[in-house]
């Protein structure tokens, strides 16, 4: 989803890596976790692509930036083909690379509001690494429905493709969400939330990689990865 | 449904959900939630021998027992009982609207008065319940004073008292002149041979002074005990209202009777002279056997409150009166897989809210992609996600090139 859809978020990923000059190489047959097809029911085609996939990851350490390959590959993979990939979360990556001091930030005053991917959140209690990183860089202001209750973005389970409409009336309603907190930007760790929060946005162009940021009324929305860099690059300047 | 509809809906669940906060972080509603998700859990795995049990004790108790293997027996069960009548009064009831009977009788003549008051309103205004408890949540005043004002031909204020009035005047007009009053079951002890309603209006209780009262309920409403049975009416109350208690709890064990002569039992004092008990299936046991879980449900609607989808789309997400995704599982064992898909079964986004918000913890996003395998292999999805496995298969990736 990021490389094709979002690749602000693997270009923001990949300059993160270097600069803490960590050791990464990008699979030249990167395949399909499998989400989407377990999600829709195609559940015999999942199972060929993730045996196919497993088999080219298998000895590595995999490094994903969608919450959805993260829960797939952690959750589902053991219980489909009973074998486990050494999985991290860039959202993992980046904590540790901050607390080994391999990535400098400056802290900003600016508010930040977090939005919990569902797959991330309430599907694998992954809430608290995230917004350790938010707080230590900027004032995170919580939306009410938060954590084990925020509202879903309105990509997941295939809805975003089969029925658009659905997917961007609820995208809508946690915008709002978000709105409502009277934070500048919105930060969360999963593609598909990004690009379907980015989407209801006003003056939102399609397949566009630019931030809509100064459109009135509009959020900067940003993956975890954008936002670290946007926070180095202002030390830097 | 239309979008100022919705509106009123999600106004009214807002209010419902700020009411329920502190009370369901309480420590009392914490343990009685752990123990109704036992008694329930028990109980699913035991619906057998407890309809056994319920058809001995209740019989015992001179209730008349009818088991209905589908919604068209349950139809036919109550019309052979009503066929004589004008007119029979009838409590809200999800059962009653899972088998459509109040458009079965009045198909056949019998027109039938609801007696609870949203219920009423929203039979006046031929739209769709939005809630198990509360199904006018999607009318605002305005509009509820419109559809009362022309249904009695007059000028109803729009005022909450005015309304209540004019419509209870008119159910209360009526009542006299039936003679069946049919209830649903909020909850059956087994072991007891009673029938356990929750209500607030108090028109439950009128409708079991009528001479006959049929009860319709799920196999799915049994528990063991009747102090099993209250606690989980409590449980739901405390989900569906944000009150611990209820107004109203009735407790039906038999048909009215006295023994104050010299012990001599005499039947037919005050209330019913007869009351039959149909037990539906429909589905139910098939439910059972595959995904027993959405059988725990105790009829709260709190998965449908803060549902993305259903906050989105209303009643349109659900399956008749099984509103929302949980709703959607029940379709696929009472009809079939068409009705299933139509009713939403690819438009969850599997967000998992639901089972935080039920206090059974059910697992519906679990089950719909459980389902979605099912309907996938008989060849009925949306058409995009075809296209999407496609190109997964080919290329390794859901998106086309160059889109």
């Amino acid at each position: 989803m990021s490389r094709e859809r979002v690749k602000k978020i693997s270009d923001a990923t990949e300059e993160l890596l270097k600069r803490a000059k960590v050791d990464y190489r990008i699979l030249d047959n990167e395949g399909c976790c499998g989400s989407v097809l377990l999600r829709t029911g195609f559940q015999e085609d999942a199972l060929e692509i993730i045996k196919e996939t497993f088999k080219n990851l298998k000895g590595e350490k995999v490094l994903v930036s969608c919450a959805g390959c993260y829960r797939t590959f952690k959750e589902d993979y053991p219980e489909v083909l009973g074998e486990t990939l050494d999985v991290i979360h860039t959202s993992h990556l980046f904590l540790e690379l901050i607390k080994q001091e391999k990535l400098r930030l400056s802290m900003d005053e600016k508010e930040v509001t977090y939005h919990d991917p569902c797959h991330m959140g309430r599907h694998m209690g992954e809430y608290e690494t995230p917004r350790q990183i938010i707080r230590a860089h900027a004032k995170l202001v919580e939306m009410e429905r938060n954590q084990e209750k925020a509202r879903c973005c309105g990509a997941g389970g295939g809805v975003r493709s089969a029925f658009p409409e659905l997917s961007s009336e609820i995208a809508r309603m946690r915008m709002d969400d978000a709105k409502s907190t009277g934070a500048q930007s919105l930060v969360t760790c999963c593609p598909f939330c990004v690009h379907n929060l980015e989407s209801v946005q006003e003056g939102y162009i399609k397949s566009s990689d630019t931030v809509a940021e100064d459109k009135q009324g509009s959020m900067n929305i940003m993956d975890l990865s954008q936002f670290l860099l946007e926070r180095i690059k202002v030390e830097e300047d | 449904m239309n979008d100022s509809s919705i509106k009123i809906m999600n106004k009214s669940f807002n209010i419902l959900d700020k009411r329920r906060a502190t009370l369901l972080q309480d420590e009392a509603t914490i343990k009685l939630k752990e123990r109704v998700k036992n008694i329930r859990e028990n109980s699913v795995e035991h619906i057998s021998p407890l309809l056994e049990k319920a058809q001995e004790k209740l019989q015992e108790n001179g209730i008349e027992v009818i088991l209905a293997k589908d919604a068209e027996v349950a139809r036919q069960t109550i019309y052979q009982l009503v066929k004589e009548e004008d007119l029979v009064a009838k409590s809200k009831s999800n059962t009653a609207g899972e088998i459509q009977l109040t458009e079965y009788l009045e198909s056949k003549e019998v027109k039938v008065l609801e007696t609870d008051l949203g219920d009423r309103i929203v039979q006046f205004d031929a739209s769709r319940p939005t809630h198990p408890i509360g199904p006018a949540c999607h009318l605002d005043m305005g509009k509820i004073s419109e559809i009362v004002s022309d249904r009695f031909q007059r000028e109803v204020k729009a005022e909450p008292r005015a309304i209540m009035d004019s419509v209870k005047k008119d159910i209360l007009e009526k009542i006299p002149q039936c003679k069946v009053g049919i209830t649903g079951a909020n909850s059956v002890a087994a072991e007891d041979g009673s029938l356990l309603m929750v209500h607030n209006e108090g028109n439950i209780s009128l409708l079991t002074m009528l001479d006959l009262h049929i009860v319709l309920v799920g196999i799915d409403k049994l528990v063991p005990t009747l102090e099993d049975a209250v606690s989980v009416v409590k449980l739901e109350t405390i989900y569906a209202t944000g009150k611990t208690v209820p107004a109203y709890m009735n407790v039906v064990s038999s048909p009215s009777k006295t023994a104050d002569i010299e012990q001599i039992l005499l039947k037919d004092m005050y209330g019913a002279k007869k009351v039959v008990v149909i037990f539906l299936d429909n589905g139910r046991s098939k439910a059972l056997k595959e995904k027993k879980e959405c059988l725990w449900c105790i009829g709260c609607g709190a998965c449908i409150v803060n549902c993305p989808v259903y906050t989105t789309l209303g009643p349109d997400f659900g399956y008749l009166r099984h509103l929302g995704g949980r709703g959607i599982v029940l379709s696929y064992f009472i009809d079939n897989d068409e009705v299933c898909y139509d009713s939403g079964l690819f438009k969850c986004t599997l967000c998992g809210l639901c089972t935080v918000e039920c206090p059974m913890e059910i697992a519906t996003n679990n089950m719909l992609e459980d389902l979605r395998s099912e309907s996938v292999k008989k060849g009925i999805y949306p058409e995009k996600h075809g296209e999407i496995k496609e190109n997964i298969k080919k290329r390794g990736s859901p998106f086309k090139p160059g889109t």
